[in-house]
C-alpha cells in the first residue's frame, strides 16, 4: 500500500465524517446562527436578520413565549425523571425475573416483553386515549368495580403528565429489560460463584453483585432513556395537545409550535439550542458521576 | 391501465411484421421508423391533453372527504387533463402541515383554511391572490361577512366555504327531568338551570350543568367570546386587546361564578387532537345538560346519539347584565391556493375551485362543496347554496343557529390571532382547574395579548 498512514486516515474516515458534517454538524451550526436571527421558516435563509440575544432574552423573559418555554421544559424534565425512576429499576427487576434458570430460555416471554416497543408510538397514543377516556375508558371502568371513584387521567393538569409517562412506562419497559438481560449474561460465571461460596444470596447478592456489575448496562439504558424521553412528541401531540392548562406541553411540541406553526424559526432554534445545552450538560454529569463512581 | 387493448394488439401485428422482414438492416430500420412514429404520436397527445395534478388538502372527516372525493372525480371526467388528490389530516394538524410543506414539491396546492390564519399566510407569501374574475364572483355571490374573512388588506385570498357560530346547546330531555321549561335567556339564568341539572355523588359530579371544553384553543375561546359578546363586549377593538373593559370583568367574573357553584366539571370537558373526546362522549351521553358549541359538531351528535339526537336543542347565548341582546361569535373558512405551486397548477386549481364552489357542481342549484358542508351541519357561505338549503337549514337544530347569524359578530382575524388565542386559552382554563382567579386571568391576558399583538403588528 502506498500513501502515508495519516493519507489514508483521512480517506477512511471522509465518508462517515462527511455524512457527519451534512447531517449533524452542518445543521447544528445553522441552529446557533438562526438562533441569533429573526427569521420566518417561511422566508430564506437570506431573509434573516441578526438580533443578537433578542431570542434569548425573550424566552428568559416575563412574557408569554418565556412564561409557556420554562413550563414546557419544566413539564419535560418531570416527564423524562419519572420515566427514568420508572422504566429502569422495572426493567432491571424483570430482567433478574427472566434470567432466573427456569426462565431463562422462555423465549416467547421475552418477545411478549419486547413486542411493546415495536408497536408505532402512534397506535399506542390512540389505544391509551380511548383507554383513559374518563367516561367509557375500561381503566377507570375497572377501578369502579373495586369501588374506586373515576380518575381524571389525562383531564387534570394533576395528573395529566404521569398520565403520559405510564404509557411511555408501558412502551419502554420491554426494550430496557432486552438490555438489562444482556447486561445480566454478561456478568462472568466465575464471580456469581465466588460470590455464591462466601454466602452471598437473595437481596444481598442482588445489591453486592448483581446491580454493581449492571453499571454499565444501566449508564447506557438512563442515557438512552433520557434521550428518548426528551424528545417526547407523539402522545402529546395526538391526545393532549400540550393540555390541560399547557400540563403536557413538552419542548419537542412547544418547538414545533413555535417554529412551524408560527413561522418563528429563529425564536424555535434559541429554544433547541437551550434544550441542547441542557440536555449536553445532564448526560455529560451522568458521565462524570460514573466515572467518578469507577474510580472509586 | 398503461397501455389499451387495441394498443397492445396494433403492437403485436407490428412486431411480428418487422420480425419477418429479411435483413438485419431492414429491421432496424422499420424499427427506428416505428420509434419515431410513437414518439411522436406521444409528444402530440401530451400536447392536446395536457395532465396536471393538484392536490386538495382538508381536515374534514372520512364521509366528507369520500363526497369532496366523489366531487373532484366528477370534475376529472370532464378534464381528464387534471388529476386532483385529496389529503386529510387531523384538525390540530392542519396549519403545520400547510405551513412545513409550503415550499417543497409535495405541498398541497389547495387547502381549507381557518380564516384566523389567513393574515400570517399571506405575510408569509404562502397563499396567492384570487383571479379578479374570481374575486368578482366571490364579492357578487357571497355574504359580506365571508367576503371580509377571506380579505387582506382588500385583496381576496380565496373561495370561503364554512361559516360557523356558536350557540346555547342543551338536553331537552335532561331539562325536563330539572323540571326547567326552556332555555336560559340571561347569565342569572344559566347559573340558576345549571345548578338545578348538576348531579354529584359523593362530590363527584355525575351530570354537569354547564360544559365547559379545555385543551382545545376555539373550543375554549369562542365561547368565552361569546358570552363577552352578549356582554356588550369584544376581544378586540381597532387592533388592539380589549379584555380590560368592564364587560370582560363581568365575563371573567361570570366563568369564575360557575366554577366555583361546581356547575362545570373541567375533567368532563376535555377534547383532543381530532376536536372529539370527553366534552363530545359526555354530551353525548347525557351528562352534559348545556355546553356552548358552533354548529359543525351536528354530524357527530347525529353519529354518536342516534334517535336521542332529538333531545338536543339550540338557544342563543344567554345575555350579561351589560349586554343588548344575544351576539354569538361567527368565523368562517375559505379554500386558498398555494403560491409556490407551478403556474399550471395554479390555474387548475382555480378552475376547479370555481366548478367546486358554483351551482353547477351540484344538485338543485346547490354547490358540491355546499353540499358537503350541509352534510356535517355547517352552514354554506354562497348565498344560492344558502337558498337551495333553506328546508336542511330549517331543521330543529341548525335554525337556532341560522335565526343568529345577522347579529352575530366575527371572531378577530388579526396578525397574531392564533397566538393570541392560545394565550387567552391558556388562562380561561387556569381558572377552570382552579389555578388561577378571574382578576388575575383578566390581567394576565390582557397583558399577553398587548405583547403578542404588539409584536405581530411589528
Amino acid at each position: 500500500m502506498r500513501g502515508s498512514p495519516r493519507t489514508w486516515t483521512i480517506l477512511l474516515l471522509s465518508p462517515s465524517v462527511g455524512l457527519l458534517a451534512v447531517f449533524v454538524f452542518i445543521p447544528m451550526a445553522l441552529s446557533i446562527w438562526l438562533s441569533f436571527q429573526q427569521w420566518s421558516t417561511q422566508t430564506p435563509f437570506t431573509a434573516a436578520h441578526w438580533i443578537g440575544l433578542g431570542n434569548y432574552s425573550e424566552i428568559f423573559g416575563y412574557g408569554p413565549v418565556g412564561r409557556d418555554f420554562r413550563q414546557a421544559l419544566a413539564n419535560t424534565l418531570i416527564y423524562s425523571a419519572e420515566s427514568i425512576v420508572v422504566i429502569l429499576p422495572l426493567s432491571v427487576a424483570l430482567a433478574v425475573l427472566l434470567h432466573q434458570a427456569a426462565l431463562r430460555k422462555n423465549h416467547i416471554l421475552r418477545t411478549v416483553l419486547f413486542s411493546t416497543y415495536m408497536v408505532p408510538m402512534v397506535a399506542v397514543a390512540l389505544v391509551w386515549s380511548k383507554l383513559y377516556s374518563p367516561a367509557e375508558g375500561p381503566i377507570n371502568q375497572a377501578l369502579g368495580w373495586i369501588g374506586i371513584a373515576p380518575l381524571s387521567w389525562l383531564s387534570s393538569p394533576d395528573t395529566a403528565l404521569s398520565s403520559l409517562v405510564m404509557l411511555n412506562v408501558w412502551q419502554q419497559t420491554g426494550y430496557f429489560t432486552v438490555l438489562a438481560v444482556a447486561g445480566l449474561t454478561q456478568i462472568p460465571t466465575t464471580i456469581i460463584e465466588a460470590a455464591r461460596i462466601d454466602g452471598a444470596r437473595g437481596l444481598k447478592f442482588f445489591w453486592r453483585v448483581t446491580l454493581p456489575l449492571l453499571r454499565r448496562t444501566l449508564l447506557f439504558s438512563g442515557i438512552i432513556a433520557l434521550i428518548n424521553a426528551v424528545q417526547v412528541f407523539e402522545p402529546v401531540a395526538m391526545i393532549t395537545q400540550g393540555g390541560p392548562v399547557g400540563s403536557t406541553n413538552v419542548v419537542t411540541y412547544h418547538i414545533r409550535r413555535v417554529g412551524i406553526e408560527r413561522s418563528e424559526g429563529g425564536l424555535g432554534s434559541a429554544m433547541a439550542m437551550i434544550v441542547m445545552l441542557i440536555l449536553g450538560a445532564l448526560v455529560s454529569a451522568i458521565f462524570a458521576a460514573a466515572g467518578r463512581r469507577s474510580e472509586a | 391501465m398503461f397501455f389499451s387493448q387495441q394498443s397492445v394488439v396494433l403492437l403485436y401485428l407490428t412486431a411480428a411484421m418487422i420480425w419477418r422482414l429479411r435483413t438485419h438492416m431492414a429491421r432496424w430500420t422499420a424499427m427506428v421508423v416505428v420509434c419515431a412514429f410513437c414518439q411522436g404520436w406521444t409528444l402530440s397527445a401530451r400536447a392536446q391533453n395536457p395532465t396536471v395534478t393538484i392536490s386538495f388538502l382538508t381536515h374534514w372527516p372520512p364521509e366528507t372527504v369520500a363526497k369532496l372525493s366523489a366531487a373532484a372525480k366528477a370534475y376529472m371526467k370532464d378534464h381528464p387533463g387534471t388529476s386532483i388528490q385529496i389529503r386529510a389530516v387531523p384538525f390540530a394538524d392542519l396549519l403545520t402541515t400547510l405551513r412545513s410543506q409550503a415550499g417543497g414539491s409535495n405541498a398541497p396546492t389547495l387547502a381549507s383554511i381557518y380564516s384566523l390564519w389567513l393574515p400570517e399566510l399571506v405575510r408569509d407569501a404562502i397563499v396567492t391572490e384570487a383571479p379578479e374574475a374570481d374575486a368578482a364572483e366571490i364579492r357578487k355571490d357571497w355574504s359580506e361577512s365571508a367576503v371580509t374573512a377571506a380579505t387582506v388588506d382588500g385583496k381576496i385570498y380565496g373561495y370561503p366555504n364554512e361559516i360557523d357560530l356558536y350557540a346555547l346547546n342543551y338536553n331537552k330531555e335532561l331539562f325536563a327531568a330539572a323540571g326547567i321549561a326552556g332555555p336560559p335567556k340571561t347569565w342569572d339564568e344559566l347559573l340558576a338551570d345549571a345548578e338545578r341539572l348538576t348531579k354529584r355523588e359523593g362530590g363527584h359530579v355525575t351530570q354537569q350543568g354547564f360544559g365547559s371544553i379545555n385543551s382545545w384553543a376555539a373550543g375554549v375561546v369562542h365561547p368565552f367570546a361569546s358570552l363577552l359578546a352578549s356582554n356588550g363586549g369584544a376581544l378586540v377593538v381597532d387592533g388592539k386587546p380589549a379584555l380590560d373593559s368592564k364587560a370582560a370583568t363581568e365575563t371573567f367574573g361570570f366563568i369564575q361564578k360557575l366554577i366555583d357553584a361546581k356547575v362545570t366539571d373541567p375533567s368532563m370537558g376535555t377534547a383532543d387532537a381530532n376536536t372529539t373526546g370527553p366534552y363530545l362522549d359526555n354530551f353525548i351521553a347525557g351528562k352534559t345538560a348545556m355546553i356552548i358549541m358552533a354548529n359543525w359538531w351536528e354530524s357527530a351528535l347525529r353519529a354518536g346519539m342516534g334517535q336521542h339526537f332529538a333531545n338536543v336543542a339550540t338557544a342563543p347565548i344567554p345575555v350579561g347584565p351589560s349586554g343588548n341582546g344575544s351576539h354569538a361569535i361567527s368565523y368562517s373558512w375559505l379554500t386558498v391556493v398555494n403560491a409556490a405551486a407551478s403556474e399550471t397548477q395554479r390555474r387548475a386549481a382555480w378552475d376547479f375551485l370555481r366548478w367546486l364552489d358554483s351551482p353547477e357542481s351540484g344538485q338543485n342549484g346547490a354547490s358540491a362543496m355546499g353540499d358537503l358542508l350541509v352534510s356535517m351541519g355547517i352552514l354554506p357561505s354562497r348565498q344560492s347554496d344558502v337558498a337551495a338549503f333553506s328546508q336542511r337549514l330549517a331543521s330543529n337544530f341548525l335554525a337556532g343557529y341560522v335565526s343568529q347569524l345577522k347579529a352575530a359578530q366575527p371572531f378577530p382575524v388579526v396578525l397574531g390571532g392564533q397566538e393570541f388565542t392560545d394565550a387567552l386559552q391558556h388562562h380561561l382554563e387556569a381558572m377552570q382547574f382552579g389555578q388561577e382567579r378571574a382578576p388575575q386571568a383578566q390581567a394576565q391576558a390582557q397583558r399577553d395579548a398587548a405583547s403578542i399583538l404588539g409584536n405581530a403588528a411589528r
